[in-house]
């Protein structure tokens, strides 16, 4: 490792950290030394942006002119020379080239967004479930919760996604595929027993990408007070409506929050298909940085796309107890 | 009068039936639920448990089927392998200064940061804070290029800069979920311990250091296990940011370990061989700091995770 060549830089970005904060806070000292007077509301102003003025440098130099620049490439065809990158300004034909031209993007965007409608419910249920068990008064529940979030350690690990891909998946939950295809096929279609014997392959997968949804459910409920669930138990509610009429509904914030974390987290996952088709693309094997860029942006739009989505459709069934 | 005897016994005969079919219930959802969970743990605990027994096991356990869980010797000769087909004390350190060093500079700066989010009434404050939101839904893919190019010039490939510089300006592998996490802590906090502080005299930074940031230690030891745990096993970013096999991660160290033992036993001659058990020696080798981190740390951990209002 070679520090000679890049301590310069080193010592400008990580000065800028810290010389961004403190020459607000320096003229803020300043001005009060001079003499001029601020009101309440300008001092709280320079404080806060003291606090999240390092948060926009760094928004400016890691995300925000990455951002532009890959927008700019993608509308260019770019050459790699030896020496530097050569680029001819080609308009939307980046753009129109996955519609038009590639066979491999739209059926792995596709696969990616079906899966994912199909992961969603389950990994919900699923983490609802387990962690609604959880929270209860058992002996030996701190050995589960341990347990439980795990996957939170591991589960994002390279090592565990090789398992899975060598079929331990089904392993686990103790199922033969020779058997279970063959149960499939005889009582369903093609495309439907396809799906289902998709979905049996990934099950453990799914189950493994449950550990932060987990631990954020059981945040939640614990944050649910004990008073409303006694209270509908006085008038005589039974377990299954208090859970409707109760935990679900106090639970929704916190049913939203997981929705979004899971779809962020399926869509940028690095296991991703579309996302190491892109840098199969872009990076590694053809060196079509304008090609990636432009479907990386058109990629990131329908993430987008679909947060709003979600966040529009859920709107509808959130309940927020502190509002009235 | 013997009727309304009868009727008492009775009733009560109808009170001990209920009582003890209550029990039972009791008994019945208790065992329902310990077997659900045991078998969700045993989900979670499987991939685990076949590493560990598959990197003990002979070529010839390999082979036999007979031998499912529990090797006929343990052949802690596949651990030799794996470390030195590695270099596991090598990439480990690599590893440690990456994932501890981004842990760190990301707990500092992301609670810093949130602190102002949280706590702090300023003019565009909720459109930073989408802001915030929005770095969170870019995938890394799309700017990758920009940021390769970017960091190329400044010198910073085959460094560790790549990740420690974006984790101290509260960016870095998710930092905009650690920013949410600890506004989500901060927000729940009572103001009176500032404004009291405030009065003494206290100025903006030494309210943050010195009343909030020892208050909120139940966030730190969520965020940093995370950071820590995510860079450990990141993946994405040292494969573009590193060439040299000197500054391999271990993950890195993994992927290339196949190709490196066979180089490696080449030159030997016979004696030993490369197998699926020494792969899975490496693979628990890998995820077994991070393990042993959250097994010491795990009482924190869960009590932190109830307390820090994660969600509110």
């Amino acid at each position: 490792m070679q520090f000679e060549d890049n301590y310069m830089w080193v010592l400008i970005l990580t000065g800028l950290a810290f010389v961004v904060p403190a020459s607000i806070l320096s003229f803020r000292v300043v001005l009060s030394a001079v003499g001029v007077r601020l009101t309440y509301r300008v001092q709280r102003a320079m404080d806060g942006y003291f606090y999240i003025s390092t948060w926009i440098v760094g928004f400016m130099i890691f995300l925000a002119w990455p951002l532009f620049q890959s927008l700019y490439v993608s509308f260019h065809n770019v050459k790699i020379t030896s020496s530097e990158l050569k680029l001819t300004f080609i308009g939307w034909e980046n753009y129109a080239e996955p519609f038009l031209e590639d066979i491999h993007f739209l059926p792995l965007f596709t696969k990616t967004v079906a899966n994912l409608l199909t992961d969603l419910p389950i990994i919900l249920v699923f983490s609802l479930f387990v962690s609604i068990l959880v929270v209860q008064d058992l002996p030996g529940r701190g050995v589960f919760r341990m347990l439980l979030f795990m996957p939170v350690v591991i589960g994002s690990a390279i090592v565990i996604r090789r398992l899975f891909g060598e079929g331990v998946s089904t392993e686990a939950i103790g199922v033969s595929v020779q058997t279970l295809s063959e149960v499939v096929f005889t009582y369903l279609q093609g495309t439907i027993a396809d799906w289902v014997l998709d979905l049996v392959n990934r099950v453990t997968l799914v189950l493994w990408r449950t550990g932060v949804q987990i631990l954020i459910f059981v945040a939640g409920l614990h944050s649910i007070p004990l008073t409303m669930r006694e209270a509908a138990k006085t008038d005589g509610a039974s377990g299954w409506q208090i859970f409707w009429r109760i935990t679900l509904p106090m639970l929704s914030p916190v049913i939203l929050v997981n929705v979004v974390y899971t779809i962020v987290d399926s869509f940028t996952d690095n296991f991703n298909e579309v996302l190491t088709y892109i840098q199969t693309v872009g990076l590694t094997r053809d060196f079509r940085l304008g090609y990636a860029a432009a479907l990386g942006w058109m990629y990131f739009a329908s993430i987008f796309l679909f947060m709003a989505l979600a966040l529009v459709i859920s709107s509808r069934f959130v309940f927020y107890a502190g509002e009235r | 009068m013997a009727e309304s005897v009868f009727v008492i016994r009775q009733r009560q005969g109808v009170l001990g039936a209920l009582t003890s079919r209550k029990w039972w219930e009791n008994v019945f959802l208790r065992l329902a639920t310990y077997i659900i969970l045991i078998n969700v743990c045993f989900v979670f605990l499987f991939p685990v448990i076949y590493m560990f027994s598959t990197s003990l096991k002979t070529v010839a356990d390999l082979a036999d089927l007979t031998v499912l869980w529990i090797p006929r010797t343990f052949f802690w000769r596949n651990y030799e392998l794996a470390i030195s087909g590695m270099l596991y004390w090598q990439a480990a350190r690599n590893s440690v200064i990456i994932s501890l060093g981004s842990g760190i500079l990301q707990t500092v700066a992301c609670s810093f940061v949130a602190y102002g989010f949280a706590r702090i009434p300023f003019p565009g404050r909720d459109v930073l804070f989408l802001l915030v939101l929005f770095t969170f839904l870019v995938p890394p893919q799309t700017i990758i290029v920009p940021l390769f190019i970017l960091y190329r010039n400044l010198g910073f490939m085959d460094t560790y800069f790549p990740f420690l510089i974006p984790a101290l300006f509260g960016h870095g592998l998710r930092g905009a979920l650690f920013i949410l996490v600890f506004r989500q802590f901060f927000r729940n906090l009572p103001y009176e311990l500032e404004d009291a502080a405030r009065i003494d005299g206290a100025g903006p930074f030494s309210v943050y250091w010195r009343i909030m940031l020892p208050l909120a230690a139940p966030a730190i030891i969520v965020v940093f296990l995370f950071s820590l745990v995510w860079h450990w096993n990141d993946f994405f970013e040292p494969t573009i940011y590193l060439f040299d096999q000197n500054n391999f991660t271990l993950p890195l160290r993994l992927s290339i370990l196949s190709a490196a033992l066979l180089q490696m036993l080449a030159g030997q001659g016979a004696g030993d061989e490369f197998n699926e058990a020494v792969i899975m020696a490496a693979s628990f080798l890998v995820v077994m700091p991070p393990l042993v981190v959250y097994l010491f740390t795990q009482r924190y951990f869960v009590e932190s995770v109830d307390r820090t209002g994660l969600v509110e």
